[in-house]
Formats: structure tokens, C-alpha cells, sequence
């Protein structure tokens, strides 16, 4: 399956500037090894350490946040947009 | 566009709102706003995910950038604090901060935060007069 990434600004000197790349894979996990093999480095900006989906990174099938639909094992499909997108967020208090 | 920023401010006090301004690169055209679902939001914002991913899609759609991300401190200065700095995930963007601290004389300042690093940018006061309070 080829899908399209679209890649956050702050991720985009992985991809040499680029806002969008394609990738192959099955899930959104398989799709993000393929990015992380093309373009070293972004599995480490993308996931938190212990290798699931980072607290503060949305990533998106299409329009859905797939926290709800699987998370990484969501399936994808041929033509498909996988989008990442950090959290918008902050705030007053510490921690 | 300092007055909308406050208006939303105000709106939501006690809790803390937030949003992003949206344009062709440096050029600050439309004020989204944006739902804060962080469960401790008089202290804290998280902009509604669902939400956020519209917003993004219409400014990627229209070729801008995400200009500015703006929020308020509702009982503190209009600084970045340590969990700003650390959650500042868009080096393109000015962070546009209000502070509500008093509600009567509400303060907007805007700086950038890039690999943790504060620099505040002058608001130029707009020829509305609605400049900077």
C-alpha cells in the first residue's frame, strides 16, 4: 500500500524541506518504518521511546486520530493520507 | 487581531483558551479557534485533536503556514512557562501569549520558541489603535 505523509514543519528537515512523502506499508506502524528508513531519524520524532505513539504527536488516517481506530496496527489503504501533527499545547503550570 | 485574541481570553477565563492564527508565511490573516480539552485547563491547554486537524487542513489546503499559536495564562504573566517551552512543537510559529492576571488590563506579548530558546518580537500596535491592550 502507498500512501501519502504529510510531515509537520519541525519534522521536515528529516525530509530534506519536503511536506509530504510517500511510503509503503500495511499499518500506520509499517508506514512510519518505511519513513524511518528513508529518511533516518523520524521513528525516534514520531513515537516516544518505548516505540507507541508519543503523548504530544497526533497522527491521522485521513481525517480520523487513529488513538481511536488501533492506534499504530491501524490499517491503511492505497491512497491514503497518514498526517502528523504535534499537540498544540502548553499551559501556566509546571510539569 | 490582539482584540479577538482577547476576546477568546475572556471567554473562557477562568480557563485557559487557545487557537491559531493562520497566513501566507509572516502574514497573520484568520484567527482559528480552537477547543482546550486538557483535564486541568485553568492550568493547562491541549487544543481538541479533531479540531486542530481541520484547522491544519484548511491552512494546508490554502498553502499558509500556521502563523501563530496563541493561548492564555489566566493567573500569570504573558511569559512562555517551562511546560510552553517544552511543548512548543512549531518553530515556524510565533507564540502569542495573554495574560488575564488582571482581567481589566489584559497583556499580549508573542514570542518565538525555537529548541527551547525564548525571544520576544515587538507587536507592532495595529492603526486601529487595538495594539498591544
Amino acid at each position: 500500500m502507498s500512501v501519502e505523509v504529510r510531515i509537520p514543519t519541525i519534522l521536515r528537515k528529516h525530509t530534506g524541506g519536503a511536506r509530504a512523502v510517500e511510503a509503503k506499508g500495511s499499518t500506520v506502524r509499517e508506514v512510519i518504518d518505511q519513513l524511518d528508513r528513508d529518511h533516518p531519524g523520524l521513528r525516534a520524532a514520531i513515537l516516544a521511546e518505548d516505540g507507541d505513539m508519543h503523548r504530544f504527536i497526533n497522527i491521522y488516517l485521513n481525517d480520523e486520530d487513529v488513538r481511536f481506530s488501533g492506534e499504530l496496527e491501524t490499517p491503511v489503504s492505497d491512497g491514503d493520507v497518514v498526517s502528523i501533527l504535534p499537540a498544540v499545547a502548553g499551559g501556566a503550570a509546571g510539569g | 487581531m490582539a482584540t479577538q485574541l482577547i476576546e477568546h481570553a475572556q471567554a473562557e477565563y477562568p480557563k485557559e483558551a487557545c487557537g491559531i492564527i493562520g497566513g501566507p508565511p509572516g502574514e497573520a490573516v484568520k484567527v482559528y479557534r480552537l477547543t482546550n480539552v486538557d483535564p486541568d485547563p485553568v492550568m493547562r491547554y491541549n487544543a481538541d485533536p479533531k479540531e486542530l486537524k481541520r484547522v491544519t487542513d484548511d491552512i494546508y489546503d490554502r498553502d499558509w503556514d500556521v502563523v501563530a499559536i496563541y493561548h492564555s495564562h489566566t493567573h500569570s504573566p504573558a511569559f512562555p512557562s517551562p511546560t510552553d517551552v517544552e511543548r512548543a512543537f512549531y518553530p515556524e510559529a510565533s507564540y502569542v501569549l495573554v495574560s488575564l492576571m488582571d482581567r481589566q488590563r489584559p497583556d499580549l506579548r508573542a514570542f518565538r520558541i525555537i529548541e527551547g530558546e525564548i525571544s520576544e518580537m515587538d507587536v507592532a500596535p495595529r492603526n486601529d489603535g487595538q495594539g498591544r491592550s
